[in-house]
């Protein structure tokens, strides 16, 4: 009832120390970042080029990663097919955080009825596979990315949803929001202005986590000729482009893609424990 | 006499070269019992704690810490071990924090028996039953099956005291064992530890913020401010003729609900508060003056319904009434609905029955829709328990208040802000709080920031529920003397509930009691502590630590 006790002060002091993981992480994912942003500019050759000199030719002083089967830059191909690639998951991690985060707040602010329904609603929705809806969405909206990226918003949104029920119940009855209603302030608002913003930061941490398992399904997608359509490059894509090469020794042009994608993913996901590990860690106590 | 606890010349470093511990000495002879006491932040814990080898990781000790002539300072794992497992133990401040709810009473007092000491699984429950009775718990047989949550938080502690014991330990350090219970099973704790310790010869080491407490149990008491022993020597004499200005400081603070000691009244402001003074008020005066009443609540009721068990009646038939400008206390101990009743008051909960009148106005029903919710927002004001839970944490002091300003009136940005600074000019703040964040307040300034929030918009009635429990009794005096100005500058009614008899005496001039949901007895503050009339009432003065 009255914490007297020095339990505060017992608890040694964490000095924030960020691994050497972490910043490799983050630098990995600027560079990604970087160059799929700047690929106009930066990338050596259009994606699209083609040199019939060098068709499936190794790494070399003109073509740093070496090219695919048509003798396109797999260098250039990457930082342009980074952008389709990481675009992608970002428009999934927004749209499923703000849908979710809405769904999840008025599920957990309003309790009752509304609470009943939606808890059954994302139920049902965690039965299906995210990958299969994004397919069921390709097979009645056609291919291409913004059904799948739309399918996943959805299918993405039950896992913010409850993260963000559990919180705002946890918050609704904390003596804050209590003196809130004392001071006149009605339920909606602080419910939006006051308790949202409060637990953000845990749910932005969480969503972040999202964006790689998005990356590599997205990706999948693609390679298997749902998503991005040829000849825009893309990672998923490219895999998928190349697979023919392998059989005869041409490695290089499926690796590439397949190499940049689980960096991303990988680092994503880093970067991602370590901030809801931080946040976790400071949640208003 | 033999010593059981000596430490000479104790200082404790962080890894980051703070110092906490700066250089302290004391000793605890065999059967005596040593009184750490300082406020929160003071050292007090970390100290007791080196007896038992438990400092923050990392932390560098210098000095010398001995148990029963065993060196803790520099000792291997093994040898801290030996000395947790034979010379010294500790209870807690929360009981349920320190047991494993998964298992029975029986596992967690026979499991260190068994694997320290080898017993045999009969001779271990034998030795857990003997323990069992010695903490006068009343049927150990039983206990022995059952799991800690069908426990109380006190007979829980007592059950802690139990495996605390099961050592044999020379050394008992008890780290505020009983701040998290009642006052009546405060008083039985604390006669169990010292039969214990008569009946073992222990040396008890006994930390608390509470100096009637450490002084009503206490041969010696050592104070600490900072880090540092300030004053020690015998109870008696550190709590009557303490030679230390902090010390000094310290039992000016300290509420007292002894009658004689304290001859001086508290200031009455306003006028008196009548509760159930009406046979000879209402007759004395005429009808026409019910409007003055600034909270009139009779015969509320509210009872909880919970799915499969039966339900509580939380408030039964409460009626009480404050005058304007009077100030009205409400005691009990927890479980008693006096928060309930508070919550009630304020239109967080909606009553069954009864009716509440506010200023005269209706406000029986917890407000609904949006001019009503701002009109019992205007007549009532809260004060919650913990000031560390009660402010948003993101939001900066001065904005807290400057919200509910925008809220209740039309005001230019400027003309807010003047009036934030005004309000927290009043409590006591400065110009740089208002930008601060709570995390970086101490307790009594974000309970004061709390105060500038309710007063803002010039309530009718404020009240306050257990606003000072959470603070350390310095800060405590402070916030009850800022309230107490308040009200002689605007005439605020206050509700003031609290579980400190002590506390309520330097508020109030009327006071009710409460237990499970009734109001017991009620009447002047210093009448109802000099000449208690109910049982309980009487049960609850006794409880409270006396100096012997």
């Amino acid at each position: 009832m009255i914490p007297t006790t020095a339990l505060r002060v017992l608890r040694a002091p964490r000095i924030p120390r960020a691994t050497a993981t972490l910043w490799i992480s983050v630098v990995v994912l600027l560079m990604f970042v970087i160059a799929a942003a700047g690929a106009p500019l930066l990338a050596p050759y259009s994606p699209d080029a083609v040199d019939f000199a060098a068709i499936n030719a190794g790494p070399s002083p003109a073509h740093w990663l070496g090219t695919d089967n048509l003798g396109r830059d797999l260098l250039s191909r990457t930082m342009w097919g980074g952008r389709t690639a990481l675009i992608g998951p970002l428009a999934v991690v927004i749209g499923s955080t703000v849908v979710g985060m809405l769904l999840g707040l008025a599920a957990g602010w309003r309790g009752g009825w509304v609470d009943s329904v939606l808890a059954r609603l994302f139920d049902v929705l965690f039965a299906f596979p995210s990958l299969l809806i994004a397919i069921m969405a390709v097979a009645l909206f056609g291919k291409g990315l913004v059904a799948p990226v739309i399918a996943m918003c959805i299918a993405y949104a039950p896992y913010v949803a409850r993260l963000t029920r559990a919180l705002v119940q946890a918050e609704r009855t904390r003596p804050y929001v209590s003196a809130y209603r004392v001071q006149g302030f009605g339920g909606p608002w602080i419910a939006l202005h006051r308790v949202m913003p409060n637990i953000t930061p845990v749910v932005g941490a969480q969503s972040a986590l999202n964006f790689g398992y998005v990356l590599a399904e997205l990706a999948g997608l693609s390679f298997l000729g749902l998503g991005v359509q040829p000849p825009t490059p893309d990672w998923g894509a490219m895999i998928n482009e190349a697979q023919a090469g392998i059989v005869s020794g041409a490695f290089l042009p499926a690796i590439v893609p397949a190499v940049a994608v689980v960096l991303a993913v990988v680092a994503v996901n880093i970067v991602g424990e370590e901030m809801s590990d931080r946040i976790g860690g400071e949640v208003p106590a | 006499m033999t010593t059981i606890l000596d430490v000479r010349g104790l200082t404790l470093t962080l890894p980051d070269g703070t110092e906490l511990l700066h250089g302290i000495s004391l000793h605890v002879d065999a059967g005596e019992t040593v009184g750490l006491v300082g406020e929160s932040g003071s050292g007090k814990s970390l100290t007791a704690r080196t007896a038992l080898g438990l400092w923050p990781e990392g932390a560098a000790c210098g000095g010398s810490v001995t148990v029963d002539g065993r060196e803790v300072i520099g000792s291997s794992e093994t040898g801290i071990l030996a000395i947790r497992r034979t010379a010294a133990a500790m209870i807690f401040q929360d009981p349920r924090a320190g047991i494993n709810p998964m298992r029975t009473i029986g596992d967690h007092l026979t499991e260190t028996l068994r694997l320290v000491e080898h017993r045999s699984a009969q001779e271990a429950r034998a030795r857990a039953l003997e323990l069992l009775a010695a903490v006068q718990l009343p049927d150990p047989e039983a206990h022995l099956t059952q799991f800690p949550h069908e426990f109380s938080g006190g007979m829980l502690q007592r059950v802690m005291i139990a495996g605390a014991l099961t050592s044999s330990p020379r050394l008992l350090v008890c780290d505020e064992p009983t701040t998290a219970l009642d006052v009546t099973t405060q008083a039985e704790i604390i006669q169990v530890l010292a039969s214990q310790r008569e009946a073992r010869g222990m040396g008890m080491l006994f930390i608390t913020h509470d100096l009637n407490l450490a002084a009503s149990i206490c041969d010696r008491v050592c104070v600490m401010q900072g880090g540092e022993v300030v004053e020690q020597g015998d109870a008696r004499q550190v709590f009557f003729s303490p030679v230390q200005a902090y010390t000094q400081r310290l039992v000016a603070a300290t509420p007292t609900v002894d009658v004689a000691t304290d001859p001086t009244p508290s200031p009455p402001v306003g006028e008196r508060a009548g509760v159930g003074r009406d046979e000879t008020q209402s007759q004395a005066r005429p009808r026409a003056t019910a409007p003055t009443l600034a909270l009139d609540v009779s015969g509320v009721c509210k009872t909880y319904l919970r799915r499969g068990k039966p339900p509580v009646q939380a408030v039964r038939d409460a009626t009480l009434r404050i005058p304007r400008g009077g100030a009205l206390g409400v005691v009990g101990e927890s479980g008693s609905g006096k928060s309930t009743l508070a919550r009630v008051v304020v239109g967080l909960e909606q009553a069954d029955a009864g009716t509440i009148r506010i200023a005269g106005a209706e406000s029986s029903r917890a407000p609904r829709g949006r001019t009503r919710r701002l009109a019992r927002a205007k007549s009532v004001q809260m004060v919650f328990q913990d000031p560390y839970l009660s402010l948003d944490p993101r939001i900066p002091a001065g904005r807290a208040v400057e919200d509910v300003l925008h809220l209740h009136m039309s005001l230019s940005r400027a003309d807010a802000r003047r009036r934030v600074l005004e309000l927290l000019d009043a409590v006591g703040l400065g110009e740089r709080h208002a930008q601060a964040r709570p995390k970086t307040l101490s307790g009594g300034q974000r309970q004061r920031v709390a105060i500038a929030r309710a007063i803002a918009i010039e309530p009718e009635v404020l009240v306050m529920d257990e606003a000072t429990s959470a603070l350390d009794v310095s800060v405590q005096a402070q916030v009850l003397d800022l309230v107490a100005s308040i009200r002689a500058e605007r005439g605020l009614t206050v509700l003031f509930i609290s579980h400190d008899l002590g506390v309520v005496r330097r508020v109030c001039d009327e006071t009710v009691v409460m237990r499970r949901g009734e109001i017991v007895e009620h009447g002047p503050t210093e009448q109802l502590l000099r000449d208690p009339q109910h049982a309980y009432t009487q049960l609850l003065l006794d409880s409270v630590p006396r100096t012997a």
